[in-house]
């Protein structure tokens, strides 16, 4: 291996522990990063919000403020950022990386917790814990359309419905006129048990396997 | 100190008669003498010594770049109802009032996810990537690999800085200048055949001068479908290189927005001699007007093909975006003209947020060589039934299949401006049908 080889590797390894992602992943995310922040040291909303594929997407700027939100850096800090560095770039990317080919049931069961905190924080705006009726009904109207099919109120109603059906599944003596504050993220995990995310909800990098290749500087 | 004077004086004379003799005097006449071949054939070698040398000491980068370059995820080919049937299969029951749940946002974020990742659009905004190293390191970055192979690339710099750049910016002014006067002169002739006919060898010439001075080695193909009088002729655009290119072998009428300074005296030189089409920058958002004046040109039979470009901006050369409709709604007869740069000579990508128009000339200068392909495809109609943004696309899709070019929907003015809301609010709409349309099925009130 030449030199530059095992330079990059120390730096990024790291990284690599931290996240799971393999080297070329790392080095490819990096690229990209280079490319959406204009060979800058760190992206702001602008350059995310500047990518033409992302703005067919209902959702994008729940995904954006995602990406600047400290909840998703796994440390216990709360707050937004206004820029993020490479680092964070991918540590919000670890949320969805693939999983390994040995991966054991707890690990699984700790990628699919990720996934879920990244979707309650991503519903959850002002970092309370919870996801009140305010916030829901806000992601269904940017779900469907603000001019189109669906009007305000029907969305709303939408949006109302849904929280009923959640609260009486996981509150089932309420009283009619009591309040109902919120999902929190146990109510959140128990909704979304069945669901079935682990073979669809992660990027399907195109890698070459690297483990079967041999490095080395052959005589020349 | 005289000795000095005389002896720079000598050898700059010498430098002169031998650029006049090599290259201005074949170029003139559109002979060669073959020292580009030979200097062409001396760098292939050159190029591909070190790209073996590079392949053997460093396997593992070769096979993780090819990999890169054509595509980073795998995405999800199904289309959102099926993707999102999928989903909400796993779940224990539909609430009442709208099948609408969480796992809706699954989906969404994770194509928004993807799109991060990587997406069409961005990537055609930047060079393209080799997959081996052709000693230039504005391409790839300089790895250390052996002695001789640096020895070689130092070399290779002095080659290129010392000796190429000076020829060639010496050859561009030459050539820039006398177009210049030449056109003027030819200017004062009256309107007749020999007019014409000195206007276009004159122009000629000083292209090919120019084309020498970047090193440009140019192969045609299908010649027999060269634009006529009378036409448009549209092409793909990757740099202002492009117009030098093209009129090396034909001579066409110019579209464009008069500027001021150097251009500004180049472009009213050459509308002397024979007719360009130049707009005052207020004209250009009349679209009336541009369409008056382009149709007005071409119905006059004796007057040179139009030169567009439709994409609006410059590519990077590995696609084609998307075509604006304007030149197609003229109803005159379109040739199509694919452009196709070898990036293993140099990047002839114009990359105007990084670069401007002198950096991007000095560099072209400083490349190796320039080596592109024309194809010159047959003359297409709009036919009957068929819209201007149909036609344009039909164009658009001969022009990529020709030159091995990937056919892109997205709009090139993207690189600057934000895709515009509509396309949002259509996969709104879309989603909310599949809302309401299952919600009317299973809703009780």
């Amino acid at each position: 291996m030449g030199a530059s080889q095992t330079r990059s590797e120390s730096v990024y390894q790291e990284l690599m522990d931290k996240t799971g992602f393999s080297l070329e992943q790392i080095k490819n995310l990096k690229k990209r990063f280079l490319q959406l922040s204009g060979n800058e040291e760190t992206i702001s909303r602008e350059n995310l919000d500047a990518i033409p594929a992302l703005a067919n997407n209902p959702i994008r700027k729940q995904i954006i403020e995602a990406f600047f939100d400290k909840r998703n850096q796994r440390s216990s800090e709360v707050g937004h950022l206004e820029e993020i560095g490479f680092e964070q770039f991918v540590m919000v990317m670890s949320h969805f990386r693939p999983p390994a080919l040995r991966t054991s049931v707890e690990e699984r069961e700790v990628m699919r917790k990720e996934k879920l905190q990244f979707l309650f924080n991503m519903h959850d705006t002002d970092n309370d814990g919870v996801i009140t009726l305010v916030e829901y009904r806000k992601v269904v109207e940017e779900l469907l359309s603000k001019s189109g099919a669906i009007g305000h109120e029907a969305a709303r109603a939408i949006a109302d419905a849904a929280m009923l059906e959640v609260a009486s599944t996981n509150v089932p003596d309420m009283a009619p006129d009591d309040f109902y504050e919120g999902i929190t993220f146990e109510h959140f995990e128990q909704i979304l048990k069945g669901l079935e995310m682990e073979s669809r909800m992660h990027i399907r990098f195109l890698d070459v396997d690297t483990s079967t290749m041999r490095c080395g500087k052959s005589t020349s | 100190m005289e000795d000095v004077w005389a002896g720079a004086l000598w050898a700059l004379r010498v430098w002169l008669y031998l650029i006049v003799g090599l290259i201005m005097i074949p170029a003139m006449f559109g002979f060669s003498l073959g020292i580009s071949e030979t200097y062409m054939n001396i760098l292939v070698k050159t190029l591909e010594w070190a790209t073996l040398k590079i392949q053997r000491a460093n396997t593992v980068e070769r096979t993780l770049n090819v990999s890169a370059s054509n595509s980073l995820i795998q995405r999800g080919n199904g289309s959102m109802e099926k993707e999102l049937g999928e989903l909400r299969r796993s779940r224990p029951k539909p609430p009442v009032g709208g099948d609408f749940t969480f796992s809706d946002c699954f989906y969404f974020t994770l194509k928004g996810i993807e799109s991060i990742v990587e997406d069409e659009v961005t990537q055609r905004f930047t060079s393209e990537e080799l997959v081996s190293w052709n000693l230039l390191t504005r391409t790839n970055d300089f790895q250390y690999i052996s002695l001789k192979l640096t020895l070689v690339y130092g070399l290779g710099i002095f080659v290129r800085y010392c000796i190429l750049a000076p020829l060639r910016i010496t050859l561009a002014l030459i050539g820039l200048s006398w177009l210049v006067i030449g056109t003027s002169a030819v200017g004062f002739l009256p309107n007749s055949s020999v007019k014409s006919w000195l206007s276009e060898w004159v122009h000629v010439m000083c292209y090919r001068i120019c084309a020498r001075g970047l090193s440009a080695t140019i192969h045609y193909h299908n010649r027999e479908n060269i634009p006529k009088k009378g036409g448009i002729c549209v092409a793909n655009h990757t740099s202002p290189i492009d117009v030098v290119i093209l009129c090396n072998d034909a001579c066409y009428a110019m579209v464009g927005q008069i500027h001021g300074g150097l251009m500004g005296v180049l472009q009213r030189a050459m509308v002397r001699s024979c007719p360009h089409v130049w707009f005052e920058r207020a004209e250009m958002k009349d679209r009336h007007l541009v369409t008056k004046r382009l149709t007005d040109h071409v119905n006059d039979k004796t007057k040179l093909p139009i030169l567009i470009f439709p994409e609006g901006t410059c590519v990077n050369n590995t696609s084609v975006m998307m075509f604006k409709k304007g030149s197609f709604e003229i109803g005159a007869t379109i040739y199509p003209v694919a452009i196709k740069y070898d990036p293993k000579f140099g990047d002839a990508f114009w990359n105007s947020s990084k670069y401007s128009m002198v950096s991007y000339l000095l560099r072209m200068m400083t490349s190796w060589a320039l080596v592109c392909n024309v194809w010159y495809l047959p003359a297409m109609h709009q036919q009957e039934g068929e819209d201007a943004v149909q036609f344009a696309n039909r164009v658009k899709s001969a022009i990529a299949h020709q030159g091995g070019l990937l056919d892109l929907q997205w709009d090139g003015g993207l690189k600057r401006a934000k895709v515009k809301e509509t396309f949002k609010e259509q996969q709104q709409k879309e989603y909310s049908s599949m809302v309401v349309g299952d919600d009317s099925s299973s809703n009780s009130d």
